[in-house]
């Protein structure tokens, strides 16, 4: 990126992100997923936002800008700066500590970008987190009293547990598409084709049906590989954080108990979109904005539990 | 009394508070983010006509909320679980100090929690004992997260909370309300755990052990605990909150808490003045499982499960007699005629 001076900051846009509706929350509660994007008009805008759109809440599993916490995007002359804005000024230091080196590290991979800002909004430990991520010091040394601040082990437990969800839809959709346990068991990667939108089984002496959503077998497959999970053609569709098959008899339990995992994380989004809507609720109606939270709390509020 | 088809349904609201987050009670900082956060959650999850202006949020008195409760709310009994907090709050947040001046104005309507902090060891033995005679305490409400002299929280299977469950028991305390809700700032995965509920109820099985939300956002966990241990049982707080904004999801948890414990060991909870038992019970009255869940649990939400889980459950645990309890209850001034 060798764009002059001259050129920054010119041709704002507004960029509507691709976020999709969340007809679950009824029909008040939309998301907004407004990101004001600032950027010189011949800039790869859509090569940071979607590189972006790959940056997860590790809790969450689901894309930040997905979630609405993408606020703002800048960029000139090979520095990108990024606003994020997570549901309340409260949420976890460490995993908004994670989210923003996650966002930076997405940003620099980008080419043209060489230096990378993020910048926290009104999160409690904003100044910390900023001063630690932008200049690549690690948790552990921006908060060495949060004892042995292991982030690496919270981010695996995050990726396996949510490796099982993603699994417990997939398990979902063979079900509901008329897959036997036996047949679920035995299904193996290469007899699981994704043709469009869709997925289809195709086996050896059997008419090709339908699986399910493409979209829910890339997910499930990203995240085995991430894991370093046999993701070959012969290697078993369903399978354990070990890589061993389920026998017929336990992948009905199985389920069950990945059924309640998803339920369960299921609470925290639903905080946080409920949590966020307000915020986009003070955004667009100033006059019903709630007081600022103190500009000091570097909160160590564990308080929040209700 | 919830009256639905010429039924009546006793409800008793397990999970609720006469809490004091005035500013003039405000110790520090975190006095005000604290209620600043029960307000977040309160505005988003509330449906719009329920939501309160800030300043009654932070001190809303005993008058509101007996009518909001028992003259408006369908609360026939009410589970006061005190929480301390003198560490953001001069005077507490609502200890049983606190909660007992309600109390003490209709003794029938409140069942008192009171608590311990093993962290106090030895010296808080003879704090606990005087608490027991002092105060008509009929369960005991723990919080692990709370803060103390630096320590961000305690396990239910640490040696001295063992101790003090053994004086609790002595005492004739049956009920241990256990908070393990929706912590949002942990610095280790260990704060959202639920596992210490496990060992406790284990070593204690004369005692039941009420997990307030549901260990929310760890329902998994808790289900697995509750499910094995027979004194384990679901505090709906929280939960029950998603019944008007997410219904569907609401749905599900029902269903998996449905699944894994059954019908006799859920038991309803507002949080009150989080959120207001009148539209909680009116929603959740209304509210049918759907269909697919149904199928999919092969389980459904009837009409009897919601009485036991509005209070039958809860009664039982404490030993009210529902119909004799509703006799009293005729007679001290609160109850509207109909």
């Amino acid at each position: 990126m060798d764009l002059p001076l001259s050129k920054r900051l010119v041709g704002a846009i507004l960029f509507r992100s691709k976020i999709r509706q969340m007809s679950a929350w009824g029909d008040t509660d939309t998301m907004h997923g407004n990101i004001e994007c600032d950027f010189p008009a011949d800039f790869g805008t859509r090569l940071i936002l979607e590189r972006l759109a790959q940056v997860l809440d590790p809790e969450l599993d689901e894309s930040i800008v997905d979630l609405g916490f993408v606020r703002s995007v800048r960029a000139d002359s090979g520095h990108a700066d990024v606003t994020l804005q997570l549901p309340t000024s409260w949420c976890a230091v460490n995993f908004a500590y994670l989210m923003a080196e996650d966002a930076r590290r997405a940003l620099l991979e980008v080419e043209g970008v060489q230096y990378a800002t993020i910048r926290l909004g009104e999160h409690c430990a904003a100044r910390e987190i900023e001063a630690a991520v932008n200049n690549g010091r690690s948790f552990a040394e921006a908060f060495p009293e949060e004892g042995e601040g292991d982030l690496a082990a919270l981010r695996q437990a995050f990726l396996r547990k949510g490796f099982f969800i993603r699994q417990e839809r997939l398990l979902c959709e063979l079900r509901v598409a008329g897959c036997s346990a036996p047949e679920i068991c035995a299904l193996r990667l290469g007899e699981i084709l994704i043709e469009d939108d869709l997925t289809t089984i195709r086996q050896p002496g059997a008419a090709p049906r339908k699986g399910g959503q493409a979209a829910t077998l890339r997910r499930y497959l990203q995240r085995r590989a991430e894991l370093g999970l046999d993701c070959r053609d012969d290697a078993q569709l369903i399978i354990d954080l070990e890589g061993k098959p389920f026998s017929a008899d336990r992948v009905q339990a199985h389920y069950e108990v990945t059924r309640t995992m998803r339920v369960a994380l299921e609470a925290n989004s639903s905080f946080c979109r409920a949590l966020m809507s307000l915020r986009h609720l003070a955004d667009a109606a100033p006059s019903r904005r709630e007081p600022e939270e103190q500009e000091t709390c570097t909160v160590r509020t564990d308080t929040t539990s209700l | 009394m919830y009256r639905q088809d010429g039924h009546d349904i006793f409800v008793i609201d397990g999970h609720m508070h006469c809490w004091d987050a005035n500013p003039e009670n405000w110790k520090n900082k975190y006095g005000e983010s604290w209620i600043r956060c029960f307000f977040a959650y309160h505005s988003a999850l509330s449906p719009a006509e329920a939501v309160w202006p800030f300043e009654k949020f932070c001190r809303y008195g005993d008058e509101a909320l007996v009518e909001d409760l028992f003259r408006t709310g369908y609360v026939d009994m009410a589970i006061l679980n005190s929480t301390y907090l003198y560490e953001f709050y001069n005077n507490g947040f609502n200890s049983h100090i606190q909660n007992n001046v309600v109390k003490a104005k209709y003794p029938e309507r409140f069942l008192l929690c009171g608590s311990f902090d093993p962290r106090d060891e030895e010296a808080g033995i003879e704090t606990f004992h005087r608490m027991m005679g002092e105060y008509p305490i009929q369960g005991l409400k723990l919080y692990t997260a709370e803060w103390r002299n630096g320590s961000r929280g305690w396990r239910l299977n640490d040696p001295w909370a063992y101790k003090y469950l053994e004086l609790a028991q002595a005492a004739g305390i049956k009920n241990i309300h256990v908070h393990k809700g929706p912590t949002v700032y942990p610095l280790s995965a260990d704060a959202f755990d639920v596992h210490d509920v496990d060992y406790a109820a284990t070593d204690f099985p004369e005692l039941n052990f009420i997990v307030e939300h549901v260990g929310l956002p760890r329902l998994d966990d808790f289900c697995w605990i509750a499910a094995q241990e027979s004194n384990v049982y679901a505090g709906l707080s929280v939960a029950m909150a998603f019944v008007h904004l997410r219904p569907r999801y609401f749905g599900e948890i029902m269903a998996n808490l449905l699944f894994w414990l059954g019908p006799d060991k859920l038991c309803f909870g507002s949080d009150y003045a989080i959120w207001s038992p009148k539209w909680l019970i009116e929603k959740f009255m209304a509210f049918e499982l759907p269909d697919d869940l149904k199928q999919e649990y092969h389980l459904d939400l009837t009409l009897e499960t919601k009485r036991k889980i509005l209070g039958e459950n809860v009664a039982r645990l404490y030993g009210v007699d529902i119909e004799a309890q509703s006799a009293k209850l005729q007679r001290d001034g609160i109850a509207i005629s109909e």
